[in-house]
């Protein structure tokens, strides 16, 4: 389980780095001159513009830039934005807990609802049940989750009235988390449903159910425990998937969160926040995957003892 | 993008047979998936004949007019017909599918066979290298491209391309894996086979029928992708009549034109999910195993 453990930190770790080393590239690989790009929407003095050369290290050979970055970014300095300068690490830091409020709520949503739908659907598989709960599901991933942001916004938020068109508060949440949440549910249905078909077919269920066990008591304690290890497995990466269709569902809701950022600063070429961005997004990623990894170890003892 | 897809058991050689077609229009899927899909590729290469009006001309009609009879769509903000703009429309979305999944499998294709074939070192950093990738996620490397190349249509089914390469280099990899180890593979070394013949002529045609379902999966989330970031204002700019692009324009008139919003939307979501059931349904047919699911 240690092994496990510290396999899991160390491939973390690589990532990480490899994460870096990427970001430092990424302005190199700009056609022209990136500074010059990045003060191409306002005025601008040449000794301005040298000044933030000076400040990127852009005037010194790529390797050493490389070990500026890194020895900054021990120090948690991820530089300044351009459009305003402000430390980069302070702008994400403070736009962040309105992304993680969205994803957990997402992720309760889609968990909920896809689960309860895949099991329903797996519970009556081959019926007509079966058949209604996959095409609502199939019809969930194709549905663009912008489309669907506006759909719900013009009928809760315009017509209805139940909730604002955009704003901070909780009540304001439930809209955009709706819209990620449902889409990732369609996703988490048709995996449930097959995790728990393989589960209903194995040999402990039909012992279960031959030793006269009440019917409710072999699905929800029996199968459905062990069809909910594949299932976690799967969190990480439906983690990684949200936080990516919270920067546009974000823009959708003008919900200020990094995604909404991440888009400004996309427009603005401001790079030392879109490198910023990528080296968070990415580590918040990887760690929330390493967290679920281990969990999953937990689970099931395959690993554990392994 | 889907989470898992398993290798396609089935050989190249079953592909070129006419049972393949018979058997996927059989299958409830792949029928509705190809008629769909045929729908689509109809409008796009009949655009300029379909669509009764030309899809940039401003005042084709009066301005946010409601479906009627002329304008089945209504018009938009500057009463330009929009049927005739998702017609036209349909172009792109096809383009942008094709192209930017056009690049992913090839690179990814080139990065799985290599990672597959040379095995020891070169396979772990390579695929070493596709798992930091992923983990970036697609959307997060989109816009990493997008920052590097600048915004634009063109720029946005680049950037789309290389957000999933690593997706098809580790799908490819997976198949490469199993049939490397497969006797006829083994045998083929044994025989003296260069390099180049064991690749293309043995791994090669083995991967061919997973790739064509992955593929065709991939247009789905290709368009989807697409249609968002030209959503958010980084891909298609006006006044291209691209589906996303439309969407967003739309933001702002929900309330007093909400048919700006609907038709664009269902255009993308009938797409999306003709190429979805479309690579389900040859899934099915090349794999029959699936069928019991």
């Amino acid at each position: 389980m240690l092994r496990f453990i510290a396999q899991r930190l160390f491939a973390a770790a690589i990532t990480i780095w490899i994460a870096t080393i990427a970001v430092t590239l990424l302005i190199h690989l700009v056609p022209g001159d990136p500074v010059q790009i990045m003060y191409a929407t306002f005025q601008s003095t040449p000794e301005q513009i040298e000044a933030t050369r000076t400040a990127l290290g852009l005037d010194q050979p790529i390797h050493i830039q490389y070990f500026m970055y890194l020895g900054r970014l021990l120090e948690g300095d991820l530089g300044r934005t351009i459009v305003g300068n402000q430390p980069v690490l302070d702008v994400l830091l403070a736009r962040f807990p309105a992304t993680l409020l969205l994803t957990t709520a997402s992720l309760a949503i889609a968990v909920i609802v896809g689960m309860s739908l895949g099991f329903f659907a797996a519970l009556h598989r081959g019926t007509a049940l079966d058949v209604g709960a996959m095409l609502i599901a199939i019809v969930g991933v194709s549905m663009p989750h912008f489309w669907l942001g506006l759909i719900l916004l013009f009928f809760f938020a315009l017509q209805l009235g139940w909730f604002p068109v955009a704003g901070s508060d909780l009540r304001s949440l439930i809209l955009p988390a709706l819209t990620l949440g449902l889409a990732n549910a369609a996703v988490l249905a048709r995996l449930t449903r097959s995790a728990m078909i393989d589960i209903f077919d194995q040999d402990f269920v039909r012992t279960a159910h031959a030793k006269g066990l009440p019917r409710t008591l072999v699905l929800y304690r029996h199968a459905l425990r062990a069809g909910l290890v594949p299932i976690v497995a799967l969190l990480g990466f439906q983690f990684a998937y949200l936080m990516g269709g919270a920067i546009v569902v974000e823009n959708v809701f003008a919900w200020n969160g990094v995604g909404r950022l991440a888009i400004e600063a996309v427009f603005a070429r401001d790079y030392p926040l879109i490198q910023g961005f990528i080296l968070f997004f990415a580590t918040i990623v990887v760690c929330v995957s390493v967290i679920i990894d281990v969990a999953y170890a937990f689970l099931d003892p395959r690993i554990r003892y392994g | 993008m889907a989470a898992q897809v398993e290798p396609v058991s089935a050989s190249a050689a079953d592909l070129g047979t006419g049972s393949f077609w018979w058997a996927l229009v059989k299958s409830p899927s792949g029928a509705i998936g190809l008629v769909i899909v045929a729908v689509l590729v109809i409008a796009a290469i009949g655009a300029p004949w379909i669509a009764p009006f030309d899809p940039l001309r401003m005042a084709a009609g009066p301005r946010l007019q409601p479906p009627t009879l002329t304008h089945w769509f209504g018009t938009d903000d500057f009463g330009r017909d929009l049927f005739s703009r998702i017609v036209h429309g349909a172009r792109l979305t096809l383009m942008i599918g094709t192209i930017a999944v056009g690049i992913s499998l090839t690179a990814g294709l080139l990065l799985g066979l290599i990672a597959g074939y040379a095995a020891g070192w070169t396979e772990r950093v390579l695929m070493r290298l596709v798992d930091v990738l992923f983990s970036f996620t697609e959307i997060v490397i989109a816009l990493a491209c997008l920052a590097i190349l600048g915004v634009g249509l063109t720029n946005a089914m680049i950037a789309i391309g290389i957000a999933s390469i690593p997706f098809y280099a580790r799908i490819t990899h997976s198949v490469v894996l199993v049939e490397r180890s497969k006797p006829y593979f083994e045998a083929a070394v044994a025989g003296g086979a260069g390099h180049l013949r064991l690749i293309f002529r043995h791994l090669l045609p083995n991967v061919v029928p997973t790739l064509i379902v992955v593929g065709t999966l991939g247009i789905s989330t290709a368009v989807l992708a697409a249609a968002g970031l030209s959503f958010l204002g980084l891909g298609a700019q006006p006044p291209q009549p691209e589906w996303g692009f439309m969407l967003s324009s739309s933001r702002d008139l929900i309330s007093r034109a909400p048919w700006m919003m609907f038709f664009p939307g269902i255009a993308i979501a009938v797409t999306v999910l003709g190429f979805n059931l479309l690579g389900d349904g040859i899934r099915e047919v090349l794999d029959p195993r699936q069928r019991q699911r």
